[in-house]
């Protein structure tokens, strides 16, 4: 996909952006990214309290330096938090506001989609006092942070964060997503019990240390690299998979009972 | 409808030159290499378009044209086949810090072969340095790769000086001139080049035909292995009906070249002196001068490039960014940061590259339009400082 092809709501939050502008002395503020990297997120809260004591977001406002997602985002999230107690609020997620409007570019899941961690640091500015600037590291590095759709969804449902025991997998088509030594010595182990296991690294060679590299050099883990899981889906349970081509910069599907991605 | 200002990403093909290949679709079908009438039509054909292709240069009868699918496989055919005929002699290659991505990367292939890239640094507005250039030559050093213009920034490079240096020490000397192809004459029979390599879709021929250009006796070892094709060194049956539209499309370049230049610098001057005068904060990128003539590369400073252009796509005006958010790599454009621009600055950069079917209106409507999304996005951006807001929020527009 390419960087501009953007949903039709991304591109209605672009054009129209929702709650431009700055508060005057606001009760929370928070700024994220850096304009080196390309994206720089301000996002201001007034914070109310309702009948019960709840304290909720009365106000928030931002300004966005930065690409069509990162406005977009930032416009996005505002709409989705306004109204929200603080304690809901902060829970909103990177993957949430992705969701919300219908999905990002791949390449952008990681570096214009800063709003979620601007609201946070807004909170946080008016609960704790702390510093309103986050540095976001992920911000020029698109590797480091991964989000992947749909992985909350069918946790327990086909989706592992810890390696589960080998006999509950038997003839499960498998993808383990390289995480660790550990998670490339249970994919050799699991051929032993399903023909099809796939490992996923986003690196341009085998993953793991050298002895690793030899022993699932010639196991039949099939390995996929430059490759990134960005989505899973199914309806009840896991059935295929969203992997992104970093070399083709290209999306496909793969058929798969199961998924392991160790935190 | 859709004003296309973005010439040097693709040109559609003058329907002058689809008239020409028409009937090499289906009369005229021949392969050269066939012994029956056919094929001996196909052969006159293919003698005939080196001819024009070679006028086109004003290069003489004992040089080479060999034709390839395009630029990219000129430039490997350029580099590739220069390093390995030649590594007995050196082990040497001398590039640019601008160079476009197919050099860029082939020089990276032949470093992972053993040969050593030096790259030769730009000044500000893009332009090669000689004296940095004279102090990389080697004994070792067997090619110089340097391109005629940025494709980018348009810079035009000193490839005359460039070309006496390297015959001074008897260095072989590519350029890739399809960045200048429709803006640059380029006679070798005064610049001596020894290679050259040339595109057809950038003067308005059809796309997946190009040809490398070649002084008299020099060879390279091929790339593309099989038949034998065009004297050995580049195998593949010859894309006729391509290789006639090229020529067609040199042909008209040839005469049409300057009264196209001065149309098209009229325009980008004009582009040039509206924006920067009316948008506060805006600069040109490369050089005041010495530019081709459809180049207009600008920098606005607190907003970014890929905002720019969606903004642009909505106003249907396509352009293009050195912007990391439109790149694949999040990395922004390697040319700008040569010149001396920080990665914030590069963020904020916007081409316009104009040609043959761009209209005068076309300009004047960019001209009306720009400042307007220049400002929507200032107005968004917490980099903006106060002084700037005031001015847009004093001035209805």
């Amino acid at each position: 996909m390419k960087s501009t092809q953007y949903t039709e709501k991304v591109m209605d939050h672009f054009r129209n952006p929702r709650n431009v502008g700055v508060i005057e002395n606001p009760d929370g503020y928070g700024k994220v990214g850096n304009p080196v990297c390309g994206d720089l997120m301000e996002m201001f809260i007034n914070v109310g309290e309702d009948e019960q004591g709840v304290e909720f977001i009365e106000d928030i406002k931002f300004r966005t330096f930065g690409c069509g997602s990162a406005v977009a985002t930032s416009s996005m999230i505002t709409e989705m938090a306004i109204g929200l107690s603080l304690d809901e609020a902060y829970k909103i997620t990177r993957n949430d506001v992705a969701d919300e409007l219908e999905g990002l570019p791949p390449i952008k899941m990681h570096c214009s989609n800063l709003a979620a961690d601007a609201l946070k640091a807004a909170i946080d500015n008016y609960r704790k006092g702390t510093e309103p600037e986050v540095e976001v590291q992920a911000s020029c590095k698109p590797i480091d942070i991964k989000i992947i759709l749909g992985l909350d969804e069918f946790l327990g449902k086909g989706v592992y964060e810890k390696l589960p025991d080998l006999e509950e997998l038997r003839d499960k088509r498998t993808l383990i997503v390289d995480s660790n030594e550990k998670a490339l010595e249970f994919a050799i182990e699991l051929t032993n019990y399903t023909n099809r296991v796939i490992l996923a690294t986003n690196r341009d060679e085998i993953p793991g240390s050298e002895e690793m590299r030899k022993k699932l050099k010639f196991s039949d883990v099939k390995i996929l690299r430059q490759s990134e899981l960005i989505e899973i889906l199914g309806t009840d349970s896991v059935e295929k998979v969203l992997i992104h081509d970093l070399d083709e910069d290209e999306n496909y599907e793969l058929f798969v009972d199961s998924v392991i991605i160790l935190n | 409808m859709e004003i296309y200002l973005d010439y040097q990403s693709a040109k559609p093909v003058d329907p002058r030159v689809i008239e020409e290949m028409m009937p090499y679709f289906t009369d005229k079908f021949g392969n050269p290499a066939s012994l029956h009438n056919v094929g001996d039509h196909a052969t006159e054909v293919l003698n005939h378009s080196r001819k024009q292709i070679k006028d086109f240069l004003n290069a003489s009868e004992d040089s080479k044209i060999v034709f390839t699918s395009g630029a990219t496989e000129s430039n490997n055919l350029a580099l590739i086949g220069t390093a390995r005929r030649y590594k007995n002699k050196g082990n040497h290659i001398i590039i640019s810090e601008i160079e476009h991505i197919s050099i860029r990367n082939l020089a990276k292939y032949l470093e992972r072969e053993g040969f050593k890239v030096s790259k030769v640094p730009v000044d500000q507005f893009g332009v090669t340095k000689l004296d940095k250039l004279k102090n990389l030559i080697t004994e070792n050093t067997i090619l110089i790769s340097i391109s005629t213009a940025s494709n980018e920034i348009g810079s035009i490079q000193p490839y005359e000086e460039i070309s006496r240096i390297a015959k001074e020490n008897n260095i072989i000397f590519h350029t890739d001139a399809v960045a200048s192809e429709s803006a640059l004459s380029i006679n070798v029979e005064e610049t001596p080049f020894d290679l050259i390599t040339l595109s057809s879709n950038d003067i308005y021929g059809p796309k997946g035909v190009g040809a490398l250009y070649l002084r008299k006796g020099l060879r390279l070892n091929p790339v593309l292995i099989g038949g034998g094709q065009e004297f050995g060194m580049r195998s593949g049956s010859h894309n006729l009906h391509g290789i006639v539209g090229f020529e067609k499309a040199a042909e008209i370049m040839e005469r049409e070249m300057n009264s196209e230049n001065k149309r098209l610098s009229e325009y980008r001057d004009l582009l040039i002196k509206e924006i920067i005068e009316t948008i506060p904060k805006s600069y040109l990128n490369g050089h005041p001068t010495k530019r081709l003539a459809h180049n207009a590369h600008f920098r606005f400073d607190y907003i970014e490039g890929e905002s720019l252009i969606l903004d642009l796509k909505e106003n249907n005006i396509a352009a293009a960014t050195g912007s990391a958010c439109s790149s694949k790599t999040l990395e922004p454009s390697h040319t700008l940061i040569s010149c001396g621009l920080l990665h914030e600055e590069a963020h904020g950069s916007l081409l316009f590259t104009l040609g043959r079917f761009t209209q005068k209106e076309e300009i004047n409507k960019v001209i009306e339009i720009l400042p307007g999304i220049v400002k929507r996005l200032r107005l968004l951006s917490p980099l903006t400082p106060p002084e700037i807001l005031k001015k847009y929020n004093e001035v209805k527009n």
